[in-house]
């Protein structure tokens, strides 16, 4: 009994069952479609922010360009499946390997950048994706995006605001459980302990270069993945998605929630997709919003708010 | 046949000499110190033969091998470790954590199988764990077993990096200023732990300015001034070598 308490308290496990639990019950407080679609928006930024968390939170190395593989998945999706009609399920694939291929011949590059020079290439890398979306309209449609099919998986439609909450909240709960499962294995040591000290993993026999190109992969890959999903189920994609300001979304949720911290990043993406929601009305003051959380975050609770809350409970520095 | 030989080693940086032609051969299982003045190269040595600088000139062998073109993580599969004189632990891992990083290489970590935990990743882990566990114990810093490294002093860092320098099970280890920064008690806890890493059978070479320490375990030196070779031998041939004194209090 003591042992299964015990596992309880560990992140693998008890947050793991907190999470499914909350993901079972929330439908029973969403009371309309609209509530639907927020939480299903959480949830897709929640699981590109988990892939995210392990490249920035955990391996120190920053993004500024995430979203530009997002909107590659979302429009691999929408092209090979409406120009080519590819089944949805080929097109996700398709699109993500296509993506981890990408990612997997930049990241070298770009990677033995630090710092703000990692910074500026991945946000240039972001910016030149979003640029060639929006301007190869023979293909992509252009600035006024495309519409995508439904979602068919064999003979049974995705269909509904309820089918597409349950597919995201079990990716969610996958993509944690196979995050966790990185972080506490060799690799995730050895993420980690690129973050802390690379020359320290370099003599202590870590490939730093393999493990920070592994983890840009495997981000951008996951990033894909929800770009596809998201483009099914929205029905539309734009180039905005693949945009500067989405990225910055992406890494303000990482940083607000909790650098390293991979329920954080869950709690970063619910905070900033209700935020505009609670401030209809002031779209045009979004970003100076985002951008002042990310700023008041970085003083004064630099570890994020889930590890600082739980530091605090514990009675510990935070 | 020597364990690590350096021939004709040259490190510049722009028009800065660090290391000028230095020769010098480590025999298997000894204490070998390096000493000097500040600023006589000692630590862009470690750097040079740890792979984190590449040499100018000249070859470094290990166990035969040349070193070439190897990157440090490769030179710790051959059986190479050190530490830091600025120590680098990870702040953002735990103390046994730390050390578990140090046998990384012993490890299947494969992305894949890691992703999925399976058991070999769980069965290895474990087994690291204890290893890391006592590793601790024998650098005495066994009461921080619980501890996040942050929450260590410095004196128990700088054994917790030869912890975790010696999980990698290394042939040769560099230890670079391990007393720097010790008061007195610290340091003959450190210069008993050196010992007893000697005695398990390693290869310890040694950067330290705290004389007494260096001339009472080291069997071997070398001086390095201005990064050329200044004497070499045993304690008792450098402790009355004129150049030595020389460098070391100005020439008479």
């Amino acid at each position: 009994m003591s042992h299964i308490k015990h596992l309880l308290k560990t992140p693998r496990y008890g947050g793991l069952l907190a999470l499914v639990l909350i993901c079972l019950l929330l439908p029973l407080l969403l009371q309309n479609a609209y509530q639907f679609d927020v939480a299903i928006k959480v949830g897709i930024s929640a699981v590109v922010v988990v892939g995210l968390n392990l490249l920035i939170g955990y391996t120190g190395q920053i993004s500024l360009g995430h979203a530009g593989f997002f909107g590659l998945g979302a429009y691999s999706s929408a092209i090979l499946t409406v120009n080519y009609e590819w089944s949805a399920l080929a097109a996700l694939l398709a699109g993500s390997v296509g993506v981890g291929l990408i990612a997997f011949v930049l990241a070298r590059p770009i990677l033995k950048l630090k710092g703000h020079y990692l910074a500026m290439a991945t946000l240039g890398l972001g910016i030149i994706i979003s640029i060639v979306i929006a301007t190869e309209d023979w293909l992509t449609g252009g600035p006024d995006g495309m519409g995508v099919g439904p979602f068919m998986l064999f003979d049974y439609e995705i269909y509904g605001e309820k089918a597409w909450y349950w597919v995201v909240a079990a990716l969610l709960v996958l993509s944690v459980w196979l995050a966790l499962n990185i972080i506490d294995s060799p690799v995730g040591r050895a993420l980690r302990a690129v973050h802390g000290s690379e020359v320290a993993a370099q003599v202590a026999g870590i490939d730093t270069t393999h493990y920070k190109v592994l983890v840009f992969v495997f981000s951008a890959v996951i990033a894909s993945v929800m770009g596809s999903v998201f483009a099914h189920y929205s029905g539309f994609v734009t180039p905005t998605e693949a945009g500067f300001f989405h990225s910055i979304e992406l890494v303000t949720m990482v940083v607000l929630g909790g650098m390293a911290s991979t329920y954080g990043g869950i709690l970063g993406a619910l905070i900033l997709v209700l935020l505009p929601q609670l401030l209809s009305g002031l779209e045009d003051l979004e970003m100076i919003i985002f951008g002042l959380i990310l700023m008041l975050t970085m003083i004064f609770m630099p570890k994020g708010l889930l590890p600082t809350v739980t530091g605090r409970l514990k009675g510990g520095k935070a | 046949m020597s364990l690590l030989r350096v021939e004709n080693l040259v490190k510049s940086f722009g028009g800065v000499h660090a290391i000028q032609d230095l020769s010098f051969e480590i025999p298997e299982g000894v204490v070998y110190s390096v000493i000097g003045p500040n600023g006589a190269g000692k630590t862009t040595l470690f750097n040079l033969i740890s792979g984190v600088y590449t040499p100018s000139s000249g070859e470094i062998l290990l166990a035969g091998e040349n070193t070439r073109g190897l990157a440090p993580h490769q030179l710790a599969r051959r059986g190479m470790s050190r530490t830091f004189q600025n120590l680098q632990i990870c702040m953002n891992m735990s103390a046994v954590e730390n050390v578990m990083v140090g046998s990384h290489l012993r490890l299947d970590s494969s992305f894949f199988k890691a992703m999925l935990r399976l058991p070999s990743i769980t069965r290895g882990d474990r087994a690291c764990r204890e290893q890391a566990e006592e590793l601790m114990e024998f650098a005495g810093v066994g009461h921080y077993i619980g501890s996040e490294a942050d929450a260590m002093p410095y004196g128990a860092l700088k054994r917790l990096e030869i912890a975790r320098a010696l999980a990698s099970e290394p042939k040769i280890l560099f230890l670079d200023e391990p007393a720097a920064g010790l008061n007195g008690t610290e340091t003959a806890e450190i210069d008993q732990l050196i010992q007893k890493v000697a005695q398990s059978g390693v290869t310890v070479v040694l950067v330290e300015h705290d004389m007494k320490l260096v001339m009472n375990i080291s069997q071997h030196l070398l001086v390095l001034d201005y990064g050329k070779k200044l004497a070499e031998g045993s304690p008792d041939q450098i402790r009355c070598n004129p150049d030595v004194i020389a460098a070391y209090l100005g020439a008479a």
